[in-house]
């Protein structure tokens, strides 16, 4: 027994270190908190033990709701939801990497707060909790960017996105490879073709920058130290600056370098929109001053600002590989064989890949990806577009919040005041009310980890009255004349194990059917099923039986 | 003490039941489906004026918009919903598109092939013309001035037509709005779109939950209690209830949408708990059967009535918010739960119980 209730000690500091830690994880790690608990209080027969697990869960999803606080969809937080449409349905893999994608860019414009989901097949919700049309604006105009692909050789644009055929950019199959590891395809139309050629001509192993959004009208300004982080070569400053320079040059558009050393000396603006790309870090000591002399600052992460270095050098001398500051994401080497000024229609870029194994073909994968996202654009495989947006004022959802929490009290009462007419019995009404309430607490713990929306308080609304059943069951097994405690018992779990069993499984398709509107519904009646017959029956038998003797 | 209504002739109990079956199935037909399902644009406006909806309505129609325009008056305010089905130029951009997005491709790599060489010249320009007159044919929908053969790039033709797509919608709700503004003064408006491939889509979805359901709750039934007859009734319970819910949907005029047939899912598990509940009791115990029935009819009456309860209190509230999500799950549980007393405790006790006296009969024989 005392090891028990060890173990029990042990789990729950584990389980709140877990929610503690990851806040992410919090609601699965309740969840799996209450299968855990749920299943050894099954095994564990002591009343105080069965009573101690539900104990525990209560405490760690009030643990969680006072540290995370519950998250509340926006027609409760108020808010702007913006549909995303797809050019064409996608498959299922293509979706979940499109809504990460989406994900990642509404994060790196510090929307920390946007939900974003897939509907159906052709559509990703994005979920702003703000009604300021300006921000709105701004965050549609981060989510539909299509990026603008160019590749840059020896100062000229030899390449551009719109030359690119859509639809003929794939991955070459590793049985058509020749020597490389890997190799992304594409067509181009005659135009490119021809521009190409002439643009490349003579240029053998020289290297192709291939640039995403590279911004146009700007300046560097960086320190000697963010530069040269991932460099050993550091010393070689001539040969660096010049690598540097290099890959920022183009004819009549050229990005100019400045190395910051404390001093800005008199650099002014080309024009009013000439931007300045900094740092993060930079932008904190300089950034007041850049704009003072009529820069619009573009601030990038600090990390971003160190360009990475090819390891061998080209015909020129050391090459910048990567540099996402400017936008900078490959630099392959041009083959001879499509440097004669003939124009070609179809061209491959492929490499080797490091590692060996399964390492190997990840990386070979990886790079592969990478390719095929610069060209295309973006990492969208497919074009979107903003569909017409649906706006909650935070007043009327807070109204709704409030008026949905009276709701939830209300139907507590309610069932209360049914069930003591049932029974009649203050030591039957009470622990079934305290069991109720618990219920609902659990639920909105670990619901309210991710996202209460207006389905999903409907359910736990819902799944109060619908929980109450299996203490019912209970109840008026026990209440029967003949047979003993432990009889009844078992009766009355046989049919709640059923009924649960039954609820559950019917309920699961939807919950697996990748309809978002309905899921957090879905989640609220599993899960209160789930968690009368795991935890709260359990403990209920016990207090009841108890009096029931 | 209410007596036990399975005392004497027990089979009566059926009227009620297959009164109830029968209604429903006589207005089932009148079943609405939501914008989800049949795809359309939901408007919702907060009401500052004191607008005439029903002159909305009519102008809407003139105008060719099939549309429905329904008033709320509310504690938060006059909310106005206006549900307006999909157009048949939507329907048409929308396969214009799907069209475009294959023969592009198809374009696409013919274009690349004919570059290569030129024996496939004459088959990229025969599909080209196709894509053209294509794209021609949304941009004559849309009114746009401009002409497929204008564009010799491909992306650049790519970009014009989904601007096209785009301004389609947009003409639409301009179309829309531009009636409503006459009527109606709001304070914020908001507007949700399901596209026709969506409303599919989620038709579907919606199919292949139920049929996984009935699936899975038929096989979980059988292996519970491995005889027909009762298993038979249980699953006759659970479809009956159904069927008196969506009867109910159609008499409360409340459409077919996620969220109620979600509530429909719902009402599956639900009436299949108190109809397993009975036929546990009735089958796998001992004693009279009747008083077996009746007495799982108290305990079954206390669940129905605490989860009627629940959504009496979450239907308030939507008649106060008018929230429709919570009035159309409240509205279909009420109905199925109302239905499932019937279809429990008249159609699967009688059939349960027959089949146990029958039973006893032929062991006492």
């Amino acid at each position: 027994m005392i090891d028990a209730k060890k173990i029990l000690a042990a789990l729950v500091l584990l389980f709140a270190a877990g929610i503690y830690l990851y806040p992410v994880f919090s609601g699965l790690f309740l969840m799996l908190a209450l299968i855990v608990f749920g299943a050894l209080s099954h095994f564990w027969h002591g009343k105080e033990l069965k009573m101690l697990s539900l104990g525990a869960i209560i405490l760690l999803a009030l643990f969680n709701m006072g540290l995370h606080g519950l998250k509340f969809g926006i027609d409760f937080s108020g808010g702007t939801r913006i549909p995303v449409i797809l050019e064409q349905s996608v498959p299922s893999s293509m979706m979940d990497e499109m809504v990460s994608t989406i994900k990642k860019r509404a994060s790196a414009f510090g929307l920390t707060e946007v939900k974003v989901r897939a509907v159906g097949e052709s559509q990703i919700n994005v979920e702003v909790p703000s009604s300021d049309p300006e921000f709105i604006k701004a965050v549609e105009d981060v989510l539909a960017r299509q990026g603008v692909y160019s590749g840059v050789t020896d100062g000229k644009e030899a390449m551009r996105g719109e030359y690119i055929l859509p639809g003929t950019i794939y991955r070459v199959p590793s049985s058509a490879l020749r020597g490389e590891d890997w190799a992304v395809a594409f067509s181009v139309n005659r135009e490119g073709a021809e521009h190409f050629a002439e643009a490349v001509k003579g240029k053998a192993n020289y290297p192709i920058y291939m640039f995403l959004d590279r911004p146009n009208d700007a300046i560097v300004v960086a320190t000697w130290e963010e530069l040269t982080k991932n460099t050993q070569l550091a010393a070689d400053k001539e040969g660096l600056t010049s690598a540097m320079e290099e890959c920022l040059r183009l004819e009549g558009n050229g990005i100019e370098l400045y190395v910051y050393d404390g001093e800005l000396g008199n650099i002014t603006p080309k024009t009013n929109r000439t931007k300045a790309v900094v740092s993060k870090e930079l932008s904190e000591t300089i950034g007041a001053d850049l704009q003072a002399r009529g820069f619009q600052l573009s601030v990038v992460e600090n990390e971003d600002m160190a360009p990475k270095f090819q390891a061998s050098e080209g015909v020129e001398g050391t090459i910048v590989d990567e540099w996402k500051a400017v936008g900078l994401l490959s630099s392959p080497l041009l083959s001879p064989s499509i440097t004669t000024g003939i124009p070609n229609y179809g061209y491959q870029i492929g490499g080797a890949a490091q590692g060996t194994g399964t390492a190997k073909s990840q990386n070979a994968y990886a790079s592969e990806r990478k390719i095929e996202s610069i060209l295309k654009g973006g990492a969208l495989p497919v074009q979107i577009s903003i569909g017409s947006k649906t706006i909650v004022p935070a007043p009327l959802g807070e109204e709704f919040l409030k008026l949905s929490i009276i709701g939830l009290g209300l139907s507590l009462v309610a069932i209360s005041l049914l069930v003591s007419l049932r029974y009649r019995k203050v030591s039957i009404l009470l622990p079934i009310i305290a069991i109720s309430i618990s219920e609902m607490v659990i639920l909105l713990s670990v619901i309210g980890s991710f996202t209460i929306d207006l389905a999903g308080m409907a359910g736990i609304i819902a799944a109060i009255g619908v929980g109450v059943d299996s203490q019912i069951v209970i109840t008026d097994e026990l209440l029967k004349k003949e047979g003993t405690r432990d009889e009844k018992l078992a009766k009355a779990f046989e049919i709640v194990t059923t009924t649960v069993t039954v609820a559950v499984f019917a309920m699961m398709p939807l919950l697996f059917s990748g309809m978002v509107e309905i899921i957090g519904f879905a989640i609220s009646t599993i899960l209160g099923a789930l968690l009368g017959l795991l935890i709260s029956r359990p403990a209920y038998a016990a207090i009841v039986g108890e009096i029931g003797n | 003490m209410i007596p036990n209504i399975y005392k004497g002739e027990y089979r009566l109990l059926l009227i009620f039941p297959l009164i109830l079956i029968a209604a429903s199935l006589y207005v089932l037909p009148s079943l609405k489906m939501g914008v989800d399902f049949r795809g359309g644009t939901l408007i919702t406006l907060q009401v500052s004026n004191q607008p005439d909806a029903a002159a909305l309505q009519s102008d809407l129609l003139a105008a060719g918009f099939d549309a429905n325009v329904k008033l709320y008056e509310g504690e938060l305010g006059r909310k106005m919903e206006i549900e307006v089905s999909q157009t048949e130029q939507m329907y048409e951009a929308d396969r214009l598109k799907e069209e475009f997005g294959a023969q592009l491709d198809k374009v696409a790599q013919l274009e690349a092939q004919a570059n290569e060489n030129a024996s496939h010249a004459a088959e990229y320009e025969a599909e080209r013309e196709k894509l053209y007159d294509i794209a021609d044919s949304m941009f004559e929908l849309v009114g746009a001035n401009t002409r497929a053969d204008l564009y010799t790039n491909l992306n650049g033709l790519k970009n014009a037509f989904n601007e096209a797509y785009l301004r389609m919608s947009d003409l639409q709700m301009e179309g829309v709005m531009e009636i409503v503004d006459r009527h109606v003064e709001y304070t914020s408006r908001s507007a949700m779109t399901v596209s026709p491939a969506l409303s599919e889509h989620f038709l579907e979805q919606a199919f292949n939950v139920v049929i996984l359901s009935a699936i899975l709750s038929t096989i979980l039934v059988f292996f519970f209690f491995r005889t027909l007859v009762p298993s038979l009734a249980v699953l006759t319970g659970a479809a009956s209830d159904v069927i008196i819910a969506m009867g109910g949907m159609c008499v409360f005029g409340i459409p077919l949408t996620l969220p109620s047939f979600a509530a429909l899912l719902m009402l599956v598990g639900f009436s299949l708990d108190t109809d397993v509940l009975l036929t546990t009791r009735l089958v796998k115990r001992k004693g009279d059967p009747r008083e077996n029935a009746f007495d799982a009819m108290k305990t079954g009456m206390t669940m129905s009535f605490s989860a009627m309860v629940a959504f009496l209190v979450l239907f308030a509230v939507s008649m106060i918010t008018h929230i429709a999500v919570y009035y159309e799950i409240s509205g279909v549980a009420l109905a199925g739960l109302v239905g499932d007393v019937f279809a429990t405790w008249g159609l699967n006790a009688v059939m349960v119980l027959w089949y146990k006296e029958r039973q006893s009969k032929k062991v006492s024989e």
